[in-house]
């Protein structure tokens, strides 16, 4: 692995090499092969950085949502702010009406496991101004509940289906959260880091 | 025949797909109907649902561009470049520009032939037989030079994370430029063919129409949103890698409907072919990776990038936990978003025309059930 971790200058010369290198760690009995995930790197990530365009889209969403925003911070031109469930639709009815910021396209939902708790973030887009922004909500593993925006986006529907298909998210107030992609019959929330499925045997 | 206003009538409910041909793929609906007329539909996905999302958490970063190639199989190149982009960005990795020209090139060549491909199904769809056959010789042009640059026809995997995989073949420009000349005359070729056909004008004109605000709030983008009249287009509105250093025109329609979103996409075809001709023009010799180390280990952090698909706007929201494979990994695809749609548009629609609608909406089902 140290080899690898390398700057590469030629990549054709050094390209055999690397893989020579790799052979002895195929060939490792299964237990003392080394953990399916690598170590972490070491660098210090970066931060993320908002700039001119991101900050002044921070300062709209602080504006209009101060009193529930828990966290923000951001990346380029796409800030985030994180609120509690309660809140989530005055927050997302303000961010689609107001006249600067005008998000009026759900651009994106997804959720994303982080074992204690899932988060739902969703990714708003103006396609007149052209502005971007993100909101977060961080709700407990055990009750993952968070509020239907079926009321403000015709695009949230299909896409709270899919989420509460994979994840088992709970989308309070949609009106129809059958089965969207599995098959009939499916069991089990299989976008959940609980659910094994990078743990098959090859044969 | 005399009319009984005492007799119970019931709506028919008419199963369509998933092997139906006009499905282009495996799509299926189920439609209610009285009469001629359409009284409500539902949409059926998930027949080549394959866990793309999840796959992506088990590869590493490297590996997951061959996942990206079998999301949307007619713009592979498209999705390669949209991942590699949001790992740059996590990594903070300045492509190479001769890498970009050269992503850029492919890209658009992939919009005019999965246009093409468009164009000739959809005509099937609406009953014409003959431009298939135009649009797919078209098309093989396009597909020789990917099979020259890439060794493959469809699943590249060349768009690597910081550049592309290898340089191309010595006879690139001037091939390219040779099959600009072809392709400006083929798809002309197949404009004149098309798209003032009377016939074509009455099965599309006036047909699914959909507003800029309903578009907007059922999260269409690419042409099915241009086609509504608002001008949104990634390359314009937040461009990336060489799109500020082009200029073209982002076609936009008048009322919406299928024939406008089918012009949308044949004008696009003709400013991606600009667009390519004033890469060639730019293009200057230079590295295509830049120094890197060989298995991308992006740090802890998450990053949204998009960019403009054939079919829409795909969005990748990145999640990494500083380890060689993504910790999640979330797609937007255009066509699953468009697919919503499809709903209002075919509302009292008429049975014949509920082809011609799903067809305008151009859905590739690898990218609507990933």
């Amino acid at each position: 692995m140290t080899e690898q971790d390398k700057p590469v200058s030629e990549p054709e010369e050094s390209a055999p090499e690397g893989a020579a290198d790799e052979t002895p760690q195929v060939e490792a009995p299964a237990s003392a092969r080394p953990a399916r995930r690598a170590p972490p790197h070491e660098e210090e990530a970066p931060p993320e950085v908002l700039n001119s365009r991101g900050q002044t889209t921070l300062g709209l969403l602080m504006r209009i949502a101060d009193p529930y925003v828990l966290a923000h911070g951001g990346r380029d031109d796409i800030p985030w702010i994180e609120t509690r469930a309660q809140s989530l639709i005055e927050v997302a009815r303000r961010c689609r009406d107001h006249r600067d910021l005008d998000l009026k396209m759900l651009h994106c939902l997804l959720v994303v496991d982080y074992t204690e708790h899932l988060q739902a973030v969703y990714v708003l887009l103006s396609p007149v101004k052209g502005t971007r922004a993100i909101l977060k909500v961080n709700v407990p593993a055990d009750e993952p509940k968070v509020p239907s925006l079926t009321g403000l986006w015709r695009a949230a529907d299909w896409y709270e289906r899919e989420m509460h298909e994979l994840f088992g998210m709970e989308f309070e107030g949609h009106p129809n959260l059958s089965p969207l992609i599995l098959y009939e019959g499916f069991e089990g929330y299989p976008g959940l880091k609980s659910f094994p499925f990078n743990d098959y045997n090859e044969f | 025949m005399t009319t009984h206003p005492e007799l119970e009538t019931v709506d028919m409910m008419l199963n369509m797909g998933p092997q139906h041909p006009s499905t282009h793929g495996v799509f299926r609906m189920v439609l209610w109907i009285d009469g001629e007329r359409i009284v409500d539909m539902e949409p059926h996905i998930g027949y080549l649902h394959r866990g793309s999302e999840k796959l992506c958490e088990g590869e590493s970063y490297g590996q997951v561009v061959t996942l990206f190639d079998r999301l949307d199989y007619v713009s592979n190149f498209n999705n390669e470049q949209v991942f590699c982009r949001a790992v740059e960005r996590l990594m903070d990795i300045e492509v190479p520009e001769r890498a970009m020209y050269i992503r850029t090139i492919l890209c658009e060549l992939n919009r005019v032939a999965s246009h093409l491909l468009f164009l000739g199904t959809y005509a099937l769809d609406a009953g014409a037989m003959t431009p298939v056959l135009y649009a797919f010789r078209e098309r093989e042009r396009i597909q020789n030079l990917y099979e020259a640059v890439s060794g493959a026809r469809m699943m590249h995997n060349f768009i690597r994370i910081g550049g592309i995989k290898e340089e191309v073949p010595a006879d690139f420009v001037p091939r390219v430029r040779q099959l600009l000349g072809e392709l400006r005359r083929g798809v002309e070729e197949c404009d004149n063919l098309l798209t003032f056909n009377e016939v074509f004008l009455a099965r599309t004109r006036g047909v699914g129409v959909i507003d800029s605000d309903t578009a907007v709030s059922y999260g269409l983008t690419g042409p099915c949103l241009r086609a509504s009249g608002l001008a949104y287009d990634v390359r314009k509105d937040h461009p990336y890698e060489i799109y500020p250093n082009v200029s073209f025109t982002v076609p936009v329609g008048e009322y919406g409907d299928c024939w406008d979103r089918y012009w949308v996409r044949v004008q696009e075809a003709y400013q991606s072919l600009n667009i390519v001709e004033q890469c060639l023009d730019q293009m200057t010799e230079g590295p295509i990776m830049p120094q890197m180390r060989r298995i991308a280990r992006p740090p802890k952090g998450e990053v949204y990038v998009h960019g403009e698909n054939p079919r829409g706007d795909i969005g990748v929201y990145l999640v990494s936990d500083g380890t060689d494979k993504p910790y999640r990994l979330k797609v937007r695809p255009p066509s699953y978003c468009n697919l919503t749609a499809l709903r209002h548009m075919m509302k009292d629609a008429f049975i014949a025309d509920a082809v011609v609608i799903l067809g305008s909406l151009d859905i590739v089902l690898g990218e609507v059930d990933r």
